[in-house]
C-alpha cells in the first residue's frame, strides 16, 4: 500500500459476513470437540479434591489449613483446592451447589444449621464419626447438636469445632468499681457504674450472630428456652423468658448505650478494642486483634466463663461442620482427608490460636496447648478458663436438637428482636415474649408439616 | 443478462434467498437474546412460580401442590406485612430523592463551567462503583463508633458525642440511611435521563417561552418537564423495578435491622428461601412483588402513551 501498489477492497456483504461467521463458529465448535478426549484423559489422570469453607476470623488458620491440605494432596497424588468465602455467603453457596448438584467435594457450614437442612444431599458419615470417636473420645453434646440426626441415629456431617463465647472484660476498669462480671447481675450493676465513667457494656442487640448467641445464653441461664428437649414444642412463652427479657431491658437501659442496636459481629470487638467498652461476650478474636493493635489494652483484657444467671450458666456457640455432597466427584478422598485432618487436629487447634474448640473429648488433651499457656498473653494462663467451654456452651436449639426450625428462628433474628423490642420500650417484656412465641410457633408448624 | 441468469441458477441460491430476507435474518439475530431471556429469566421465573405453590424445601424436595397456602401463611405474618410496607417506603423514598437530585444535577451540568466534562464523568461513579464496595464505605460513615458524619458534626460544634445520632440503630434513621444510599446510587442514572431529555427539547420552544416572559421555574415545570416526562417515566420504571427487587443495600448495611425496620421483600425472601431453606415460602414472599410491579409498570406506561397522544 505504502509503495503505491493497488489493493482490491472487497466490501463486506451480508452474505460474506454470514459465510465467514459460519466458518468461524464451526471451527470454534469442532476444535474443542477434537481436543476434548485428550484433555479429558489428562484431567482423569489428576485426582482432585475441592473444599469450600469460610474465611476464618483468625487468618493464620486459613494459611495453615491451605498449606496442610496442599501437603496432604502432594503425599496422595491429589490436587487440592481450598476456596475461602465470606461467612455470609455460605448459605447461598450451599443452596446453589445443592440445586446444581455440582460444586465442591467438602462443604463447611459455619454459624448455625447446614448439616440438618441438607442431610438428604449429604453422604452418611456415621462410620467415619464412629471410627474417630473410638480414637479421640466421645463427641460432645454440642457436636451431637451440630450434625447428629436423632431420628435415624446417623451423622450427616463431620462436626469439626465450635466457637465459644466467653466474657471478655477490662480488668483495670472493673477493679476500679471493685466488681467482677461473673454473674449477669454483676454485669448489670458494675456495667452501670462503668457506663457513668464512659465505659459501657457492649452486648449487641442487632441482626448478627453475636447477639443471637449471647441472648440465647441469657434465656438458658434464666431457665427458659425456645423449644423443649425433644424439639417438638415451642416453650418460649414462660415466666422465665419474661424475667430474662426484663433483665435484658434493665441491662440495656442501665449499662449499655443505643450504639448496640446497630451492631454487626465486628462491632463489639471494635468497641472493646477502642478502649471504650468494658465488657463483651465474644470469641477470643477480639482479644487477638487487641494484642496486635494495642498490646497494653490487651494486657488489661481478661476472660471469664459466660455470666451466671439465676438458673444456670450457658451461652450460645457457633457450629462448624464439614459435609460431603452425595454428588461429590471424589468422596473417598474427602473422607480420607477428614480422617487425616482429625489426626492432626492439635496442629489445627494451635493454628487457630485456641479459637476452634474441639468436639471430640480427647482430640486435644488437657491442659490444652495455647489456652493453658499462651506465651503472647500476660499472664500466660489468661485463656485457661475457656478450656472448659463445652460445659457452658450450646448451639441454637438447646436443650433440644438443632433442626431446620430452630435454624430459621436463628436466621430470622427472632430472639434478638424479642429482646430489642422490650429493651427499647416498643413492647412490654410479656408482649415481646408472646410476639416471639407466635413467630416461633409459625416456623415450627411449617417445618413439622414437611 | 446471461450472466445474471447463470448466477440465479447456481445451487444454494434458496438458502441465500432466505438469508436475504430481513424477516428471517432478523429472527436469526434476535433468537440468541430471546433464548437467553427464556432460559435465564423465563425458566427460573416459572420455577419460582411453581415453588410458591408447592411444599418445596431444601430439607424435603417435594413438588406437592399446596395451592395458595404459602401466600396465606406469609400474609398472616406481621413481620411480612411490616416488610411489605418497608419495601414501598424504601422504593418510593429512594426514587423521589434520586429524581430530585437527578433533576438538579442535570440542570447544573447543563451550564458550561470549567472542568464540566470531568465532573460529568465523576458524577457517574456512584452508579459505576460495585454495590458491595460502596455500601461498606457507607457502613463506615454510619458506624455507631467511628461515623465520619457524626465526627464532622461534633467537630463543627453542631452536636455533642452524647447527642450523636445512631444512624443504623434508630429504626427511622436506619430506613432513611438505606433510602439515601440507594438514592445516591440511583441519582447518576437520573441525571443521565434528565440530561438526555432536556437536551432533546428544541431550543426555539424555550426561547419562545422566555420571550413570552416565562421565568426559570415556569420554563422548567410547565414546558421542559411535561415534554421530557415520557423519558423520565421510563427511567423511573427502571428505578422502581430495580429497587423493589433489590436486597443488596439492606443485606450489606443493616441486615434488615434494627428489629426488622429495614427488612425488604428481597431480603426477607432470601433469608427464608435460601438461608433457612424454605424455598416455597421464600418464593411466595418474592413473588409478592410481581402483581405490584405489573400494575405499576402498566399504569406508568399507559400514562406515557396518553401524554404522547
Amino acid at each position: 500500500m505504502a509503495a503505491g501498489g493497488s489493493r482490491i477492497i472487497h466490501p463486506v456483504t451480508r452474505r460474506r459476513f454470514l459465510t465467514g461467521a459460519g466458518i468461524g463458529l464451526t471451527a470454534a465448535g469442532v476444535v474443542p470437540g477434537l481436543s476434548n478426549p485428550f484433555v479429558a484423559r489428562a484431567l482423569a489422570q489428576t485426582k482432585t479434591l475441592t473444599i469450600v469453607q469460610w474465611s476464618h476470623f483468625v487468618p493464620a488458620f486459613d494459611k495453615w489449613f491451605d498449606q496442610f491440605a496442599e501437603e496432604w494432596g502432594k503425599k496422595n497424588g491429589i490436587s487440592v483446592t481450598v476456596d475461602h468465602i465470606p461467612e455470609q455467603n455460605i448459605a447461598a453457596r450451599a443452596a446453589a451447589e445443592a440445586s446444581a448438584k455440582a460444586g465442591h467435594d467438602l462443604f463447611m457450614w459455619n454459624g448455625a444449621g447446614g448439616a440438618h437442612l441438607y442431610r438428604k444431599f449429604l453422604v452418611d458419615m456415621t462410620s467415619l464419626v464412629d471410627e474417630l470417636e473410638k480414637k479421640y473420645g466421645q463427641v460432645s453434646t454440642i457436636g451431637r447438636q451440630i450434625a447428629y440426626n436423632n431420628d435415624d441415629k446417623t451423622w450427616s456431617a463431620f462436626p469439626d469445632y465450635y466457637i465459644n463465647n466467653p466474657g471478655i472484660y477490662r480488668k483495670d476498669l472493673w477493679d476500679e468499681v471493685g466488681m467482677t462480671p461473673d454473674t449477669w447481675d454483676n454485669v448489670r450493676i458494675g456495667g452501670a457504674k462503668l457506663k457513668a465513667k464512659g465505659h459501657p457494656v457492649g452486648c449487641s442487640l442487632g441482626h448478627s450472630n453475636d447477639p443471637s448467641l449471647c441472648w440465647r445464653g441469657v434465656l438458658w441461664s434464666w431457665g427458659a428456652a425456645v423449644q423443649d428437649k425433644e424439639g417438638k414444642r415451642v416453650v418460649l412463652d414462660s415466666k422465665e423468658s419474661v424475667e430474662a427479657v426484663k433483665f435484658v431491658t434493665a441491662l440495656y437501659k442501665e449499662a449499655m448505650t443505643s450504639d448496640v442496636l446497630s451492631w454487626d459481629d465486628s462491632s463489639n470487638n471494635k468497641y472493646i478494642d477502642s478502649g471504650v467498652g468494658s465488657y463483651i461476650v465474644n470469641p477470643l478474636s477480639a482479644y487477638r486483634t487487641a494484642q496486635q493493635i494495642n498490646p497494653k489494652l490487651a494486657d488489661n483484657m481478661f476472660f471469664l466463663k459466660c455470666p451466671k444467671g439465676p438458673a444456670g450458666q450457658m451461652v450460645g456457640a457457633a457450629s462448624n461442620c464439614y459435609g460431603i455432597w452425595k454428588f461429590a466427584k471424589n468422596k473417598d478422598a474427602a473422607t480420607d482427608f477428614l480422617r487425616y485432618y482429625a489426626a492432626n487436629w492439635v496442629d489445627a487447634f494451635k493454628a487457630s490460636t485456641g479459637y476452634n474448640m474441639p468436639i471430640f473429648k480427647n482430640i486435644v488433651p488437657k491442659p490444652m496447648p495455647v489456652l493453658d499457656n499462651d506465651p503472647t498473653s500476660h499472664p500466660p494462663d489468661k485463656l485457661k478458663i475457656t478450656e472448659t467451654s463445652d460445659e457452658w456452651c450450646a448451639v441454637a436449639g438447646y436443650p433440644g436438637p438443632a433442626w431446620p426450625a430452630t435454624d430459621e428462628i436463628y436466621n430470622n433474628f427472632i430472639i434478638n428482636d424479642m429482646m430489642t423490642k422490650a429493651a427499647t420500650g416498643t413492647m412490654s417484656a410479656e408482649d415481646a415474649v408472646k410476639w416471639a412465641t407466635r413467630e416461633c410457633e409459625g416456623i415450627f408448624k411449617k417445618w413439622q408439616q414437611v | 443478462m446471461v450472466a445474471i441468469a447463470d448466477k440465479a441458477a447456481k445451487p444454494g441460491s434458496r438458502l441465500q434467498f432466505i438469508l436475504d430476507s430481513p424477516a428471517v435474518l432478523g429472527t436469526i439475530f434476535v433468537s440468541p437474546a430471546v433464548l437467553y431471556v427464556l432460559v435465564l429469566v423465563g425458566a427460573p421465573f416459572l420455577l419460582a412460580m411453581y415453588y410458591s405453590v408447592s411444599a418445596y424445601t431444601i430439607y424435603s424436595q417435594s413438588y406437592r401442590f399446596v395451592g395458595l397456602r404459602n401466600f396465606i401463611d406469609v400474609v398472616q405474618d406481621p413481620v411480612f406485612r411490616q416488610t411489605l410496607l418497608n419495601t414501598f417506603i424504601f422504593t418510593f423514598g429512594s426514587q423521589i430523592v434520586g429524581l430530585i437530585l437527578g433533576k438538579f444535577g442535570a440542570l447544573l451540568l447543563l451550564r458550561p463551567f470549567p472542568g464540566r466534562k470531568v465532573v460529568r464523568a465523576l458524577i457517574m461513579l456512584p452508579w459505576a462503583v460495585p454495590v458491595a464496595l460502596a455500601t461498606v464505605a457507607w457502613e463506615w460513615m454510619f458506624d455507631s463508633l467511628y461515623s465520619v458524619i457524626n465526627w464532622t458534626l461534633i467537630a463543627l460544634g453542631i452536636i455533642t458525642r452524647s447527642d450523636a445520632p445512631n444512624w443504623l440503630g434508630n429504626p427511622h434513621l436506619a430506613m432513611l440511611c438505606v433510602i439515601m444510599v440507594n438514592a445516591w446510587r440511583f441519582f447518576p442514572f437520573a441525571i443521565v435521563i434528565f440530561l438526555a431529555g432536556i437536551t432533546s427539547v428544541p431550543q426555539d420552544v424555550i426561547d419562545a417561552a422566555t420571550v413570552d416572559g416565562a421565568g426559570f421555574w415556569r420554563r422548567n415545570y410547565q414546558i421542559i418537564v411535561p415534554m421530557i416526562a415520557p423519558i423520565v417515566v421510563v427511567g423511573l420504571i427502571f428505578g422502581i423495578v430495580f429497587t423493589f427487587t433489590d436486597l443488596s443495600i439492606v443485606y450489606l448495611l443493616t441486615n434488615g435491622g434494627p428489629v426488622g425496620a429495614t427488612s425488604v421483600l428481597g431480603f426477607e425472601g432470601f433469608q427464608v428461601g435460601i438461608v433457612s431453606g424454605d424455598v416455597a415460602h421464600g418464593a411466595a414472599i418474592s413473588l409478592f412483588m410481581l402483581p405490584v410491579l405489573f400494575v405499576l409498570v402498566l399504569v406508568m406506561l399507559r400514562s406515557i402513551r396518553r401524554q404522547e397522544i
